[in-house]
């Protein structure tokens, strides 16, 4: 599993919680909560179960067991566990989907030959009110 | 507590709190732009701009700086936070705290060495006790 203690630490959005807008750093990101907007992380995106990510994601790792719904580029690997659902368009080096698990949508792979600093996706799809 | 299902699977290393559950936290290196709401507890350490509405307690760390609004049940502010902040409770700034902008509570303490420029309203809740002698306006530079 593509998973390596990140130098960073984990910032939590909890399960009452709900975040609109943009989320973005140099952390690890666990999502038990609602989330809708942006996510750039330097990190692991992982999303709990009952966690639902409504998002444009940029993330090293992203780990599914909620649900995920938008474009996401998993810089290393996309991880869809058995209760995760995954519904929108990803680009990744690497996929792990388990048995269970629901994906809907595009895949595309980073390959060797692709420099690391893919641009993400260069406009917010929707839904965030930034000033 | 103690009994919640704490599930094991991989990433999210230092995650013991979820089980608890209902805290939040904003570490140091993230940034969090735009409208947070819901229950639970907030921690912040990081930089958050915005809009709060939230049915818990707030903390903005020392390493924290906040902008925006913020409704909460009430604060602690050890940071940098600016704009409005309500509580239905209480706020406390701590010492190193530098609020600025427009603060509403029935309860508020101001720690010395705490940086506060701004308005403040502290309305009795109806029925509620007194604000147990904190000063009602303070300004400090």
């Amino acid at each position: 599993m593509a998973k390596d203690a990140t130098s960073g630490a984990t910032s939590l959005v909890s399960r009452p919680m709900v975040i609109e807008g943009e989320i973005s750093g140099d952390e690890n990101l666990h999502v038990d909560g609602r989330v809708k907007g942006i996510i750039r992380l330097t990190g692991d995106l992982f999303v709990g179960v009952g966690g639902v990510v409504e998002a444009e994601i940029d993330a090293r790792n992203v780990i599914i067991q909620g649900t995920v719904t938008g474009k996401v580029l998993a810089r290393r690997q996309l991880e869809v566990q058995p209760s995760g659902r995954f519904n929108g368009e990803c680009t990744a080096a690497s996929y792990e989907i388990r048995e269970g698990a629901v994906f809907e949508g595009v895949s595309r792979m980073i390959t060797s030959a692709q420099p690391d600093n893919l641009t993400p996706a260069p406009s917010a799809q929707k839904s965030n009110n930034q000033p | 507590m103690g009994l919640f299902a704490k599930d094991k699977t991989s990433a999210a290393p230092e995650t013991g709190e979820r089980g608890g559950g209902e805290t939040s936290f904003f570490g140091a290196k993230l940034m969090v732009k735009g409208k947070v709401s819901g229950g639970g507890n907030l921690i912040v350490m990081g930089k958050l701009e915005g809009e709060f509405d939230l049915n818990g307690e707030l903390v903005v760390a020392a390493s924290a700086l906040v902008n925006g609004e913020a409704k909460t049940v009430s604060v602690t502010v050890s940071g940098g936070f600016s704009g409005s902040l309500t509580a239905k409770q209480r706020i406390q700034l701590e010492k190193g705290a530098v609020v600025s902008g427009r603060l509403q509570a029935p309860n508020l303490s101001v720690a010395d060495g705490a940086v506060l420029n701004g308005e403040i309203e502290m309305k009795q809740p109806s029925e509620g006790k007194p604000a147990a002698g904190d000063p009602a306006r303070k300004q400090k530079k």
